[in-house]
């Protein structure tokens, strides 16, 4: 098992993001949307409109089930979370959904572009350690 | 330390902004459209490289997902992060979406591209 510790503050934080992350994938126009379900052909407006009407139903309800299978792993008061590798592996495309939100509200959209130091930012970083972490475990299990 | 913005103000609250016309997007030198194929050209999907995703997540993505030898997934990520793109499969085009499909639920940015 994968073992996590959250703060009473980081369960409430997580519990937020996702409310908004699901949120989020229910609304129409939010401009993240074009990168959480980007393009599939760059210059093909046609094929990438077909592309859409295909699979994005089907990977809204996958991202939102995504969410859902996080949220119920934090359900309780209590920080202590143990994830099993498919649980843990559940956890990373959303951890990176979240990251592009706040990405895209932070106006990080190059390589070169430095995280901010304010709260969202924080968040951002936070996150992405989580997610580091979660990888780091997954990749030292599959090849000690 | 995680600040405690739960509870404030929506941190990542949906926005009511209009998507803007990506018509200044940059040009992908693959799209020229006027070259030669025939049906039977293959297909790729390409992901492209982004500024959010972590270098360790795009090797296990491309480790876990296609089956990739672990240096492999790292040759390819490494192509991502350095070139901008990567080709990661050649095949049909039905095949091509079906990884680009995947690659979007992992949360990296593909596309579909005529080889």
């Amino acid at each position: 098992m994968i073992r996590l510790e959250f703060t009473s503050s980081e369960l409430r934080l997580l519990r937020t993001l996702l409310e908004q992350y699901g949120e989020i994938l229910r609304s129409e126009h939010d401009p993240v949307l074009e990168r959480l379900f980007p393009a599939a052909y760059r210059d093909d407006a046609d094929a990438a409109a077909e592309f859409a009407r295909y699979t994005r139903p089907g990977l809204a309800t996958r991202k939102t089930a995504g969410a859902a299978s996080i949220a119920a792993a934090i359900a309780g008061d209590d920080g202590a979370v143990a994830l099993d590798d498919d649980e843990a592996a559940a956890w990373l495309p959303v951890l990176t959904d979240v990251r592009l939100i706040l990405a895209n509200r932070l106006g990080i959209v190059t390589d070169d572009d430095e995280v901010p130091g304010d709260e969202l930012g924080q968040v951002y970083r936070w996150l992405g350690a989580l997610q580091e972490h979660l990888v780091d475990a997954l990749e030292t299990r599959a090849d000690p | 330390m995680v600040p405690d913005v739960a509870g404030s103000s929506p941190v990542i609250h949906p926005s009511t902004v209009e998507p803007r016309p990506s018509g200044d997007e940059t040009v992908d030198p693959r799209s020229s459209g006027d070259e030669q194929w025939s049906p039977d050209t293959p297909w790729t999907t390409v992901v492209w490289n982004d500024p959010v995703n972590l270098m360790s997540y795009v090797t296990y993505v491309f480790r876990t997902y296609f089956g990739f030898p672990r240096a492999e997934a790292e040759r390819l990520m490494l192509l991502v992060h350095h070139e901008g793109r990567a080709v990661v499969a050649t095949g049909p085009r039905e095949e091509m979406e079906r990884h680009t499909e995947a690659m979007h639920e992992f949360g990296l940015w593909a596309t579909v591209v005529r080889a």
